[in-house]
């Protein structure tokens, strides 16, 4: 999001939550919802990917609300009034076309209207044979996630987004030689896919609450958090949704004061840290392990004050528009332990995970026979667990062995604090709860992510490798 | 159940069973029942009171006390749907 999205933003959630009319209020958050997901998707040099894919992203927003959707207070023909209410919104971005340039709400000019029409009609029938298919099974539902799971899988792997491209540009009659994995550089979709995911679980449970089409699409791709979360869930979001009430003078001093914070941390703080922080460039360029040191101090700031403070203008958009988005951060760095650290970085990515992936893996493996020991059942959820969110950042070596890196610091931990547990006499409650031994915990862990970071800050394991050795003098 | 459950937390979770774990101590939110063992007490509340709490209401949002899991597993057994 760049000053102008983040003024804007602020000043439509304002204008939106300033309405008496819930109905308009619900509306206007839609509109604005589905305006943003274009809006904000950057050019690629596919011709009009930056049409297609916020479209895809939509789409399949509202396959998965016919997928999953419950009888609510919303009539039919209000469900169809916001199909339609989005396939305008569509249209009417499509015909920016034919507008001057500098007027196109998306980076590139549109495709041409028929073929967007036509997409509309085929989205529409796709709509209608998922909702003849849910009568009949739920491989839908399956389908769906698979789609999904495949769509976030080639969006996160350099060779399968460069194949997807080339053949995009064979399409488009474009070279497919120039493809590149940048060409699907799709704005948000690692987020929107896991609060479809999350709602297509949720389904399978019957934990899904009732929702409307509008309801559903302004959770999804709801505007502040469509860039960087946080991953809100269906049932809290929809409280907040359902209650906005006209926003108050405090809450518009909060919210104002928020962004203003994020902005400062995102676009002072984290900004200029950037010009020194660890990169693969200047990772190599710096001799002394003391300045590579100070290059990692400055990278395990930068993307705590970047990404935190984009969560800051996220959150404080969301208080401009009437809502209480969940928080990503809690002081991090100034935890005792790795699981508290986990509990406090990018928290609701991480609750994701441990709710979709770590507790129903720990149940199957608790419950299964011969059973396993408990230290290996630990040790393969927490270990899986955090490959599957390093992968989330990417499919690299780099992040893999990140993910690694944090499994087995969970792990180890998980086996200390059992040890100590057995042990209390080693390490008193008196000794354990003084001061030093919190200050020496809390430098301990703050090192161990920094140093963890290397990992995630460059992109080749040999150059991780090497910067780990020369770090500690080897 | 709320002793019973407070009874199994202390033994099989805190392995100390002379700990006597209040029924509005925080559990999760305070860090003392970590999430591998949060799953191990949903199976046991599974087992014992016939109730399932799914892997998505295994955080302090849902409960977070020894009285809160009570309650929960109450309104579960009462078919309240939530």
């Amino acid at each position: 999001m760049s000053l102008v999205h983040i003024t804007v933003f602020g000043l439509v959630a304002a204008l939106i939550s300033a309405s008496r009319n819930s109905r308009r209020r619900g509306w206007g958050l839609l509109a604005g919802s589905v305006l943003a997901v274009y809006w904000l998707q950057p050019a690629t040099p596919v011709r009009h990917f930056d049409f297609w894919l916020p479209t895809i992203a939509l789409a399949l927003t509202i396959f998965v609300w016919v997928a999953t959707h419950r009888k609510t207070s919303f009539s039919v023909r209000a469900e169809i009034l916001t199909a339609l209410v989005i396939a305008v919104l569509v249209l009417a971005v499509g015909f920016t076309r034919y507008l001057t340039i500098g007027w196109h709400l998306t980076q590139t000019r549109p495709p041409n209207a028929l073929s967007i029409l036509v997409a509309l009609i085929g989205l529409g029938l796709i709509s209608f044979l998922l909702l003849w298919i849910r009568r009949k099974s739920q491989l839908g539902l399956w389908l769906l996630a698979s789609i999904i799971l495949g769509l976030f899988i080639i969006t996160k792997s350099d060779p399968l987004a460069t194949w997807v491209s080339s053949v995009a540009r064979v399409w488009s009659g474009q070279l497919p030689e120039l493809a590149s994995s940048a060409d699907m550089s799709w704005l948000g979709f690692s987020y929107i896919a896991l609060r479809l995911l999350h709602t297509l679980r949720d389904q399978t449970t019957g934990r899904l609450p009732a929702l409307s089409l509008r309801e559903y699409v302004t959770f999804v791709i709801f505007f502040p958090a469509l860039t960087a979360g946080p991953i809100d869930r269906a049932e809290r979001f929809v409280r907040d949704l359902r209650v906005a009430r006209r926003i108050t003078a405090i809450q518009a001093v909060e919210g104002v004061t928020r962004i203003i914070l994020g902005l400062f941390k995102k676009f002072v703080l984290a900004d200029s840290l950037a010009m020194i922080a660890l990169n693969a460039t200047n990772a190599l360029q710096v001799k002394s392990s003391l300045w590579l040191w100070v290059l990692l101090y400055a990278y395990a700031a930068q993307i705590y004050l970047d990404f935190s403070g984009y969560t800051d203008v996220a959150v404080g958009i969301g208080r401009l528009a009437g809502f209480k988005l969940p928080e990503n951060f809690d002081r991090p760095y100034l935890k005792p332990n790795i699981v508290a650290f986990w509990n406090s970085w990018h928290i609701t990515m991480a609750k994701w995970f441990r709710a979709y992936h770590f507790n129903p893996l720990t149940r199957f493996l608790l419950r299964r026979k011969p059973k396993l020991l408990p230290w290996m059942v630990i040790f393969l959820a927490q270990i899986s667990t955090m490959v599957l969110i390093g992968l989330w950042h990417g499919i690299t070596w780099n992040f893999l062995a990140w993910g690694i890196w944090h499994g087995m610091g969970l792990f180890i931990h998980n086996r200390w604090a059992a040890f100590l547990k057995a042990h209390s006499h080693l390490l008193p409650p008196s000794l354990r709860s003084s001061r030093a031994v919190k200050a020496a915990s809390v430098l301990l862990t703050f090192h161990f992510v920094t140093v963890g970071w290397v990992w995630f800050a460059l992109p080749e394991i040999s150059l991780s490798m090497n910067v780990l050795g020369r770090l500690f003098g080897m | 159940m709320k002793e019973q459950i407070a009874r199994y937390i202390a033994g099989e979770i805190l392995k100390d069973s002379t700990r006597v774990v209040m029924k509005d101590e925080p559990l999760v939110s305070s860090g003392l029942i970590d999430s591998f063992s949060l799953v191990d007490l949903a199976l046991y509340v599974e087992d014992t009171f016939g109730v399932r709490i799914e892997d998505t209401e295994l955080t302090s949002a849902v409960f977070d006390t020894v009285e809160q899991l009570a309650e929960l597993i109450s309104r579960r057994r009462a078919g309240v749907v939530e």
